[in-house]
């Protein structure tokens, strides 16, 4: 009886955790179906009637579809890059041992600490020396170097990877590559797929970047079209269809996480040792 | 191999994903923003707007019909502008042919020397065409023209003319204008007014457009003089003598005291300090102040533009509005147009400002595009001097706000405006809700500019 009675508490508190995290969203479909006038007067989980009109209104300015494929043109090779590389470098510190490991390792770590921001005329200048402004290149092939994610796979590595499997394969003759393919991204996938939803939610919604190397209306990536509602003198009236627009965009982001979460949880419980 | 399988759903997922997206795209491509595409194809031809106001989308649009000429604009957000201008100007970029800029935008980019210099194009022929101010505005340090803007933003006070009729005996604006010509007088008017069952005011923000008939910063110093002060005390007295409504400026009652009576709300509401009451939703604001004390207001201050906030939110008052002048001439911004000193079409560049901001045609078709904006260009106001606006009782505005342009002195603005106006607002503040002594918000104040810029001198 004790027992049920906790499990009710426990599962309402879970169900109220729950709905605090889903209302925002609820509310946000909910409004994208106001018009700017009654979102500003009210609140309420009713739906209204204006989709229609948010939906003509937001691509009166702009595609949104054509906005949601230039993010997917940046994050998805941001993202592939920025988890494969990383992976492969963490993989190399946390295993080989060799002088300036530590060395290097400090220096990613140091790197880390650095915000992307501070450079920003710096990069603006180096891209239109190579001609890069207006591409997406600057925005994905960066991606490869991210600190951040090297740090967190190589803890992760040192604690899930046992040496004796990595001598195991090289007994059986595989080559590094052949190793680090077949038997360490299996291992390492749920770090790799945790880093990799983090990204793909990080690119994009990237913002800062895309606004500051686009320069063209049609490259324009998703954040950065949204952000053009905002311009307008109609603020008030444009509110329906800024929500229309972010529940739209958040549509690509609930797909991949749907994906990879189950991939997550699926890995852990999958053991690489026997015994 | 559950990895492979794995991969192997998620990119089919990403290829159905981005099929459905090409799919809808070629279909909203067609219908949408045609004008984009073609653009982007046109080559040489092509003059390149970055701008902050969407207005200029519709300007670029009238010029491409008009002269056959492709214009691409590029609209930014405008908290994002500057950042995007800056980089990409001190990064080399000669893309943008035509930047833009508000007032307080306007120094730094001259400054950095984004701007090329109109007098080589010829600016200096044009001199007086345009209403004094914003020729001025669009001047750098040395006197060289760097932007020009389309419109003007001068501010009014708008009052309700059946209430002037019932307290005053006078509708007309210049009587009404007196009623606001300095401080001391606005406070009596005030109380006045609330002896009578009104207020002057839904909020005690409405003055600030007329806040200071000095510049904030002269020759290098901070310089707080006695309007300043005057300025603080009234705001004080307003909201501690019980002159106003208790809005807050741009809130729901805010809007809804231009259509008809409103609560007078008290303080703690005005600060949310009592969650009670949500100021944001009509209904339960409604419910929630059903007690109190209604009353209507009489008047807003606000610049040119707002004709047409109140147009949109005046509803069963329309027609009963009047607008008057103020106890100081001000304005409120306005998109300056200049050529980017960078662009390789300045020529082209240059024929796009004149037809944006020079040409009588482009305002008479603006003003009526726009439904009531005010322009910068004399020849075109003075056409339109006596249109009457029927929302205004018939008032005749262009004429009004020209008058109130010329008077405006384009020398007190500074590119420390913005910050320095928060701070001592916050100071303001902090002094009428009680939270801060005098003495104490002022030090606030000040350390605040000395903190901001270290180059003002600040004598406290």
């Amino acid at each position: 009886m004790g027992d049920k009675i906790k499990k009710g508490i426990l599962y309402l508190a879970l169900i109220i955790l729950a709905l605090a995290c889903l209302l925002p969203f609820v509310l946000m479909i909910v409004n994208a179906t106001r018009s700017g006038a009654e979102i500003s007067q009210s609140f309420t989980f009713i739906p209204s009637t204006h989709l229609k009109e948010n939906w003509v209104r937001l691509f009166d300015y702009f595609n949104v579809f054509k906005g949601m494929w230039n993010s997917l043109l940046v994050s998805v090779p941001a993202t592939l890059l920025g988890v494969y590389f990383p992976a492969m470098t963490a993989y190399g510190l946390a295993i080989y041992k060799f002088r300036g490991n530590k060395l290097i390792f400090g220096s990613i770590l140091v790197f880390m600490m650095i915000p992307g921001q501070l450079s920003l005329i710096g990069f603006y200048q180096l891209c239109t020396k190579l001609h890069l402004v207006n591409s997406y290149i600057p925005l994905t092939i960066p991606a490869i170097a991210a600190a951040g994610t090297i740090f967190f796979l190589r803890q992760y590595i040192l604690s899930s990877v046992p040496m004796s499997l990595v001598e195991a394969a090289r007994i059986d003759g595989a080559n590094e590559l052949y190793t680090f393919h077949r038997i360490i991204i299996p291992i390492i996938a749920p770090g790799m797929a945790t880093m990799g939803i983090m990204a793909f939610i990080g690119n994009w919604n990237n913002y800062l970047l895309p606004m500051i190397i686009l320069n063209k209306n049609d490259k324009f990536t998703l954040p950065v079209m949204m952000a053009t509602l905002r311009a307008s003198l109609d603020i008030q009236a444009n509110q329906g269809a800024i929500y229309l627009a972010v529940a739209l965009s958040v549509i690509p982001i609930l797909l991949v996480f749907t994906i990879f979460s189950r991939y997550i949880i699926s890995s852990i419980s999958a053991g690489a040792v026997k015994g | 191999m559950k990895f492979k399988r794995l991969m192997a759903i998620a990119m089919a997922g990403a290829m159905t994903l981005s099929m459905a997206a090409c799919g809808s795209s070629s279909e909203g491509g067609a219908t949408g923003n045609s004008s984009n595409g073609a653009a982007a194809a046109g080559g040489d031809d092509t003059l390149v707007v970055w701008t902050l106001a969407s207005d200029l989308k519709d300007f670029g649009e009238r010029y491409q019909e008009k002269t056959g000429v492709t214009v691409e604009t590029v609209v930014i957000e405008p908290a994002d502008y500057p950042t995007k201008v800056q980089t990409a100007l001190m990064g080399g970029e000669s893309e943008p042919d035509i930047i833009v800029g508000e007032p307080q935008m306007l120094e730094d980019f001259y400054d950095n020397g984004f701007f090329a210099d109109l007098d080589e194009m010829g600016a200096k022929d044009y001199e007086g065409q345009i209403v004094d101010y914003v020729w001025k505005v669009g001047q750098d340090s040395e006197g060289i023209q760097r932007a020009i803007s389309y419109q003007i933003t001068p501010a009014g006070f708008y009052y309700r003319r059946d209430i002037a009729q019932e307290v005053f005996g006078t509708d007309d604006p210049e009587e009404i204008g007196k009623l606001f010509a300095d401080y001391d007088t606005i406070l009596q008017t005030a109380q006045t007014l609330k002896d009578a069952g009104y207020r002057i005011f839904a909020s005690d923000a409405e003055t600030s457009y007329f806040s200071g008939d000095s510049a904030w910063v002269v020759d290098g110093k901070l310089n707080v003089n006695d309007a300043r002060f005057a300025y603080m005390d009234l705001v004080i007295d307003l909201y501690q003598k019980d002159l106003t409504a208790y809005a807050n400026q741009w809130s729901t009652p805010w809007y809804q005291a231009m259509s008809g009576e409103v609560p007078i709300l008290t303080a703690e509401i005005q600060n949310y300090e009592d969650d009670s009451v949500n100021v944001w939703d009509a209904e339960s604001f409604a419910e929630a102040t059903a007690d109190l004390e209604k009353t209507t207001v009489f008047a807003f201050g606000l610049p040119s533009w707002g004709v047409l906030t109140m147009r949109d939110n005046v509803g069963e008052t329309s027609g009963k509005w009047g607008v008057c002048s103020g106890p100081a001439y001000g304005f409120g911004g306005g998109t300056y147009i200049g050529i980017s000193s960078l662009s390789e079409k300045k020529d082209l560049a240059w024929d796009f400002v004149k037809f944006c901001t020079l040409d009588e045609e482009t305002a008479d078709w603006w003003i009526e595009f726009s439904e009531g904006d005010t322009v910068s260009l004399i020849s075109a106001l003075d056409k339109h001097k006596d249109d009457a606006n029927e929302i205004y009782g018939g008032e005749k505005l262009y004429s009004f706000w020209l008058d109130q342009a010329q008077g405006i002195d384009y020398s007190k603005v500074t590119k420390y405006d913005k910050v320095i106006n928060d701070a001592w607002g916050a100071a303001i503040s902090s002094i009428k809700t009680g939270q801060a002594s005098r003495d104490e918000a002022l030090t606030t104040f000040y350390d605040t500019v000395e903190s901001t810029y270290p180059e003002i001198q600040v004598t406290r």
